[in-house]
């Protein structure tokens, strides 16, 4: 007589542990360093930054993908998940920001060069498929092609560094900061209405074209605990959490090495970004978190899978990242930042630039879906 | 891709403690805002003030 006999194999994570250590090691060494020089408040950025980094990947919580979707199918899910992150993130910058003279929040003044750095901005999320968050923790994911997207991002930042003080010449309106105008309470009231505003738009057209409205469980989840981390973020760093500031120093640095002479443009004159090219990287708050982001984003990725073991890309796809990449970076510095420091941080800090680099972006990614077969890529 | 990846990591690395171990620091990690005048997270100064 023979028996039937089930094998249960054990499940067992497949660990890259020389990645996962070099992640580790790799955020523990910059700590250390932050801590010699007395910096609790960088080791803070950095830890914050790795927790990002895991739960963005995590969550695979996706602005590129989620816009996309929005746009080509109507779905909403991804936009509600995006709108309930920056209400929560909303309740703590706006109150405080406005009652704490050690606190500011995300502000940018309006004009041209707003609209025109969102609008291209948005068209290289949808060819470089990831936005600032998005290309952080998926070179950290091991993806070969984000690569080319964030050395291109890095360069086209700086190139928008040099751009920024031209298109600031055609004028602009200062920032409009609803705290300024409605005391802090008021403010939050105001913000949190134009979220629920947005919200409707995003549902109304998500039932026209009859598609979801409901987030997944993982997106939802990964939205409360982004902006519980955002939220650490503000208060470890002062203002809210942001990204490709970052990128412009480290491409500055390097261009700098190489004998570049930045001073003649307006853009390295300004207080912050001339100390920011002078200072330690990791004096930088930007610079801090994206460090951690990127090990955090590794360790997570090389945790769960053999990291890296993809093949390379089509020659296309990688041309589509550089592309996209270099279009980010010049839109990034002339709209004020990305998703994160302009769209999140800025409507969670009541102002509205936020408001106007969104509608603009969003143009710019619907333009952005029609270039991607182009390169080989899905419109979808 | 692992092997660029190993190399991007050791290269990155030791490029931030070169930057930090070359650079002068304040001190406390500080971004472009803080400093007197600036209207964006990147330090830019308002329409206003020009």
């Amino acid at each position: 007589m023979t028996t039937a006999t089930t094998t249960i194999e054990p499940t067992a994570t497949r660990a890259d542990w020389p990645f996962v250590a070099a992640a580790v090691l790799a955020t523990a060494l910059l700590i250390a360093l932050v801590l010699i020089d007395g910096q609790p408040a960088s080791a803070a950025l950095l830890v914050l930054g790795f927790g990002l980094g895991v739960a963005f990947l995590k969550a695979e919580f996706s602005f590129t993908a989620s816009w996309r979707r929005f746009i080509v199918r109507g779905e909403a899910g991804g936009m509600m998940a995006i709108l309930l992150l920056i209400a929560l993130t909303a309740v703590a910058v706006v109150p405080v920001a406005a009652t704490s003279p050690h606190y500011g929040g995300a502000i940018a003044p309006l004009g041209i060069s707003l609209v025109v750095g969102s609008f291209v901005f948005g068209i290289g999320m949808q060819l470089a498929n990831g936005c600032g968050s998005g290309t952080l923790y998926t070179v950290g994911g091991g993806s070969g092609r984000m690569l080319f997207a964030l050395a291109f991002f890095i360069a086209g930042s700086v190139l928008g560094s040099m751009s920024l003080g031209t298109f600031l010449r055609f004028g602009g309106i200062d920032p409009v900061l609803a705290s300024d105008h409605l005391g802090p309470w008021g403010g939050l009231a105001a913000t949190l209405a134009s979220i629920g505003v947005a919200a409707l738009i995003v549902r109304a057209v998500a039932r026209s074209r009859g598609a979801s409205i409901v987030p997944r469980r993982s997106f939802l989840v990964g939205a409360v605990i982004i902006a519980a981390l955002m939220v650490g973020t503000f208060f470890a760093g002062g203002h809210p959490w942001s990204v490709t500031f970052g990128y412009t120093v480290w491409g500055a640095k390097i261009a700098q090495a190489f004998g570049l002479d930045l001073s003649q443009y307006d853009f390295w004159q300004w207080p912050g970004p001339q100390h920011a090219l002078t200072d330690s990287v990791l004096g930088d708050t930007s610079s801090l978190t994206d460090f951690g982001m990127i090990f955090g984003a590794m360790a997570a990725a090389a945790y769960t899978k053999p990291f890296a073991h993809g093949p390379w890309p089509p020659a296309r796809s990688i041309l589509a990242a550089c592309i996209g990449g270099l279009l980010m970076g010049w839109g990034a510095r002339l709209g004020f930042g990305c998703n994160i420091g302009a769209f999140v941080g800025g409507v969670a800090s009541g102002s509205l630039h936020g408001w106007v680099w969104f509608v603009c972006a969003l143009a710019g990614c619907a333009a952005g879906i029609r270039l991607r077969p182009w390169f080989g890529l899905s419109r979808e | 891709m692992r092997a660029v990846y190993a190399l991007v990591i050791v290269i990155g690395v030791a490029a931030i403690l070169w930057d930090h171990v070359t650079s002068p620091s304040i001190g406390r990690a500080v971004s472009p805002e803080d400093f007197a005048g600036a209207c964006a997270p990147c330090g830019a100064p308002c329409p206003s003030k020009k």
